[in-house]
Order: structure tokens, then C-alpha cells, then sequence
């Protein structure tokens, strides 16, 4: 018999609709699988039980209101989010006891469309990193295997959907920290464009790249999810001043309506081979249904990860300025002077990938090298984004990997911090860029590893975007479900 | 452009940054810096010259607007509650310790 955590998102709201069962007993069985399952994965730095049950119920009294998209939806949001009545530490020490004051708009959204979030999830210090190990928490468990990393940063958001704690997640995406855990984990992984989603509210890290989106179990849950937090907001002055179409009822697409661009740099790279083999097999079921595969050209791809961490770092030496041990926040004690309140505050709050993207950004931007780094990693970022746009003149979307290799073991990286880098090749240039990404499971290798593939699109083009992913995942193997032990 | 332990301790004092007393740990930062940024050196083989550099995705569409105050909602009266996250205060202020 089909538990009520086993459901997805839309299946989720159906049967609450049909008052097949009700928000607190959908609520209550995803906690009671969350606290089965988080010695495992470790997801989760913060349960929100207590909220979450008050809420049920009380949606529970009010009774069913439809026009609220995510109506009694239990969701986790990363720990970026601000949301009161629990800590927001972005996964730092710096922040480990820091309430905020008011809420994230995606948070004020979510809550206003019904949604219930029952967690916050787990991620790099500051969403930096691409394995949810660099947490000041500790790092989380893939759900296919504990013993490796989950991906990052949304690691905890990615895990939480795909070990059937949650439905659906809100994560950010400042470089793949969307895609690259939802592949690594096996959910899907929607990345909106630059300016779709607000982040008022979001801790920074590099902001002219974050930006908050779903992960869940469909590409339809993740259009939905969108739907609730998408559009204008007056706190956040980035955002696109355009309409927000319906994400939740697009017409189907046909396989033979879609012509996908395949990025000769990215399918013809080194990739691991059971990665090699599932999108192999995924591309030839493309293929075999009708749907057009191109190859396109990147050129200027082999300076995306180079223009990348300069432009970012630069982006979090500056945001991480905020954190001084002033107004909030973690302070070292009986400082000498103020320096040194400064210098050992950051030293101790701060763990060494964030200190060490601080050092980067600092020297990129220090007079003697702004030109010849930082400038320049700029004009290289319109390079990129003039090759991605000339790709989507030939295509409706870019197809490519998302990771080179499957989910890797905890800790084999650690000291190579430049090795980790060079792997957010194929998610970071759609970041360069700022359009859409969506990540679809394209299968499981033969390690019992879920491999994912993206679509990358136009900027505002997730309508269409959602409707392409799920094409892919009507055509490509459904994984089956993770075997967690639980307790 | 090269990145010893002298340059990494020159850039750990502009980000505010105390790169702690282990001397092998300075090294092992100092080396990883260097080949980061050995490795950013790439970008002088992208030909650029006229090329504008984008800063951002959303280029030139956050238009004039009227110069008010907008208090986000549920914020009015809350300067207390963010003093109350200071790590130290002294009354309606941040209290750190001396400049010099």
C-alpha cells in the first residue's frame, strides 16, 4: 500500500482535495519519515515540527481553499531562507545562533499559498561548495548511498525530496547548487531565471548569480512550486518587470515538436563512465521518440569555471564583509582592539571554503589585478553568454550533462579545492548567463547511482522549460526509490 | 601572477582575515591560492578588446523609482528586537572595543 510520504507533490494535493486524508495526517507521516530517516541523511538542521502540526491543523480547520497552490504541502527550505521562529545559519558557525527578524519573500509566498515547512535544510557554509560537506553542521548523506556526498549545495534540499522526507524543496542556484544535488540525488532540479524569484530575505553569497527554485519529485511539482513564489517583489529591486505565465497547465508537448542542442564541449568531455553510459541510453530514447538532437558549440566554455570564481568570490568577499561580529552573529571573545574583533571573529565564525573564496574575491578585486581578473572575467561572462544565445537560436533548448561523475565519496576532495571547481563546469556557464535550468534524472548506473541531465533555456522561458522536462522524464526510466535505513 | 604565503597574508589583512599561527597551514592556503589563481590565468588567452563587460544578467532594467521608504511588512518597531541580536550593546548601540 502506497504511504503517504511515498506521494508527490500534485499527488499530495489530489487526495487532500478528495479528502482521501487530511493536511495533519500528510504532515504527521512525512515527520514521522523524516525522523526515521535523518540518521541516515542528515538533511535537516532545523525540525519545525511543532509550527508544522500547528499549522495542519489549523488548515485543517479552515477546510480546503483551492485557489492556494500548495495548500497543506509539507516542504523544507534551505537554510538560507530566512524564516522566523528558527535559526538561519546558512550553514555556518558564523550565524549558528542568529533568529532573524523578518521573512524571506519566497518564505512569505510559500506560507501564503498553504504550504507547510517542516524543515530547514542543510547546505554549504554560505551555499558555497558542491557537496554539502563544508556545512559548520556536518555534511549530509546521499540516500543511495550514505557513504557519499548528496552534492551541493542544496545537498539537504535535494536529499530531503529524494529520500521521501519531503515532496518538494526550495534550494538556491549561485552555480549549480540546484542541479548538481538534484542530479547527485536523483530528483529534479529547477535552476528559474535570473530575476524570476526574489531573494529578499536569502542570505547573499554572489548576487548577480543566486537565485532561489524547487526541487522535487516531477517537473510539474516544480512548476507549481515556482507558481507560488515567482514574480515582482517590491524589496527586491533585480527582479524581472514581467508577467508570470502558468507554469502548473501548459499544453504537453509532443517529442517531435523539440529540437535540443547538445553542447559539443560538454558531451565530448571526460565523463565518468557510468555517467557516459545513462545519458548514452537517455539520448538514444530521445532519439528513438522523435525528438531533434543537434550539436551545438561553445567556444569560449573552456573560461566559464576561471570567470566564474572570479566574478563570484568577488561578489563574496563583499557580502561576506557583513559578517564582522558587530550587529549579529557569531563574536570571538575579549578581542584586544577592534582589528582584531574583525580578524578573529572571521577567522573562527567562517570555516576555510568560505575564507578561502573571501581571499579570492579580495584579490581579484585589490588594486593591481581588478583589470587584469575581475574586469576581464566580465567581459569573458558576456562571451559566454553571447555563445549560449547563439546555441538557442538553433534549438528550443540546450540538453547537456549535469555532473561529469555520479555522487563521489565523502571526503575525497576536501584538499583539492581548484579539482571541485573544474567539476561545476556544465552547471555554472547557465549562471554566467542567467537563464533557466532544469534537471531531470535521465537513469541509474550500475553503482546504483542516479545520473542527471539539464535543459538550459532563454531567459523567462521556464513555461516551455517545465513542459521539455517533462517530456524527458515521460521517455527516460523512473528510479525506483532509495533503500534508507530506517529507524 | 604568483601567490606566496606574503601575498596570501597581504590579502588575509585587506578581508579582515586572521590566517591563524599553523605555518603549514599557511603554506597549504598559499599553495591552493597559487594554483587557483594560476589557474584563472587562462582568461588572458579569451580575446576581449571592446567587449563590454556584464556585471549582471539583468542589464539595464532596474528603472528609476519614486524615492520612498518601504517598510517590509510586519517591520515597523523592530529595532529592538535586531539590537537584541548584537553580540554586545550598550543601550540603543553596538558596542565594540577600542580603535587603537
Amino acid at each position: 500500500m502506497t504511504q503517504l510520504w511515498q506521494l508527490n507533490l500534485a499527488q499530495c494535493s489530489e487526495g487532500l482535495k478528495n479528502k482521501d486524508f487530511s493536511v495533519t495526517e500528510l504532515t504527521e507521516a512525512c515527520l514521522k519519515r523524516l525522523t526515521e530517516t535523518e540518521p541516515a541523511i542528515k538533511s535537516c538542521l532545523a525540525v519545525l515540527e511543532d509550527q508544522a502540526l500547528e499549522t495542519a491543523r489549523d488548515l485543517d480547520r479552515r477546510g480546503n481553499d483551492s485557489s492556494r497552490l500548495l495548500w497543506g504541502l509539507p516542504l523544507t527550505v534551505k537554510d538560507v531562507f530566512c524564516l522566523k521562529g528558527a535559526p538561519t545559519t546558512a550553514g555556518s558557525r558564523q550565524l549558528s545562533d542568529y533568529y532573524s527578524v523578518f521573512e524571506a519573500t519566497v518564505v512569505r509566498r510559500l506560507k501564503a499559498h498553504g504550504a507547510i515547512i517542516l524543515a530547514k535544510t542543510n547546505c554549504d557554509e554560505f551555499a558555497m561548495g558542491s557537496s554539502t560537506e563544508f556545512s559548520a553542521f556536518g555534511p549530509t548523506r546521499n540516500p543511495w548511498d550514505r557513504q557519499r556526498v548528496p552534492g551541493g549545495s542544496s545537498g539537504g534540499a535535494a536529499a530531503s525530496v529524494a529520500g521521501f522526507q519531503v515532496p518538494g524543496a526550495f534550494g538556491t542556484d549561485t552555480g549549480g547548487s540546484i542541479r548538481q544535488p538534484a542530479a547527485l540525488c536523483g530528483c529534479v532540479g529547477l535552476k528559474p531565471t535570473y530575476g524570476r524569484v526574489s531573494r529578499y530575505g536569502i542570505i547573499a553569497y554572489g548576487s548577480s548569480f543566486d537565485q532561489a527554485g524547487p526541487l522535487a519529485r516531477t517537473a510539474a511539482d516544480c512548476g507549481r512550486l515556482l507558481q507560488a513564489v515567482a514574480g515582482p517583489d517590491a524589496y527586491d529591486a533585480t527582479l524581472a518587470d514581467c508577467p508570470v505565465p502558468d507554469f502548473v497547465n501548459q499544453r504537453p508537448l509532443k517529442p517531435n515538436e523539440l529540437t535540443l542542442g547538445l553542447p559539443r564541449q560538454f558531451w565530448n568531455a571526460d565523463l565518468h563512465p557510468q555517467v557516459a553510459k545513462v545519458l548514452d541510453e537517455a539520448r538514444n530514447l530521445l532519439t528513438k521518440a522523435g525528438l531533434n538532437l543537434i550539436e551545438v558549440d561553445l567556444p569560449n566554455i573552456k573560461y566559464a569555471v576561471a570567470a566564474y570564481y572570479i566574478l563570484a568570490s568577488a561578489e563574496a568577499s563583499t557580502n561576506l564583509a557583513r559578517y564582522d561580529g558587530v550587529r549579529y552573529g557569531f563574536r570571538q571573545p575579549d578581542p584586544g582592539d577592534l582589528m582584531e574583533l574583525y580578524t578573529k571573529t572571521r577567522q573562527t565564525g567562517l570555516g576555510p571554503e568560505a575564507r578561502r573564496r573571501i581571499l579570492l574575491g579580495t584579490f581579484v578585486l585589490s588594486s593591481g589585478y581588478y583589470e587584469a581578473y575581475y574586469r576581464k572575467a566580465a567581459q569573458v561572462r558576456r562571451l559566454i553568454k553571447n555563445d549560449i544565445e547563439a546555441a538557442l537560436t538553433r534549438c528550443h533548448f540546450l540538453l547537456a550533462p549535469v555532473s561529469a561523475i555520479p555522487a563521489w565519496p565523502l571526503g575525497s576532495f576536501l584538499d583539492d579545492p581548484l579539482t571541485v571547481y573544474q567539476m561545476d563546469l556544465m552547471t555554472l556557464p547557465l549562471n554566467l548567463y542567467g537563464g533557466p535550468g532544469l534537471s531531470v534524472p535521465a537513469g541509474l548506473g550500475d553503482d546504483n547511482l542516479p545520473v542527471g541531465a539539464q535543459l538550459w533555456g532563454k531567459p523567462m522561458s521556464e513555461a516551455s522549460l517545465i513542459s521539455a522536462g517533462r517530456v524527458l522524464e515521460s521517455l527516460w526510466p523512473k528510479l525506483p526509490e532509495p533503500q534508507i535505513p530506517v529507524i | 601572477m604568483t601567490i606566496n604565503t606574503d601575498s596570501a597574508l597581504a590579502m588575509a589583512r585587506l578581508a579582515r582575515l586572521d590566517l591563524g599561527a599553523e605555518p603549514a597551514d599557511l603554506t597549504k592556503l598559499a599553495e591552493d591560492f597559487d594554483r587557483i589563481v594560476a589557474y584563472m590565468d587562462i582568461l588572458a588567452e579569451a580575446e576581449t578588446a571592446g567587449i563590454e563587460p556584464m556585471y549582471s544578467p539583468m542589464e539595464n532594467t532596474a528603472g528609476p523609482r519614486p524615492d520612498e521608504v518601504l517598510e517590509p511588512e510586519g517591520s515597523a518597531g523592530k529595532a529592538e528586537l535586531i539590537l537584541e541580536q548584537a553580540p554586545e550593546r550598550v543601550g540603543r548601540f553596538f558596542s565594540v572595543p577600542r580603535i587603537f
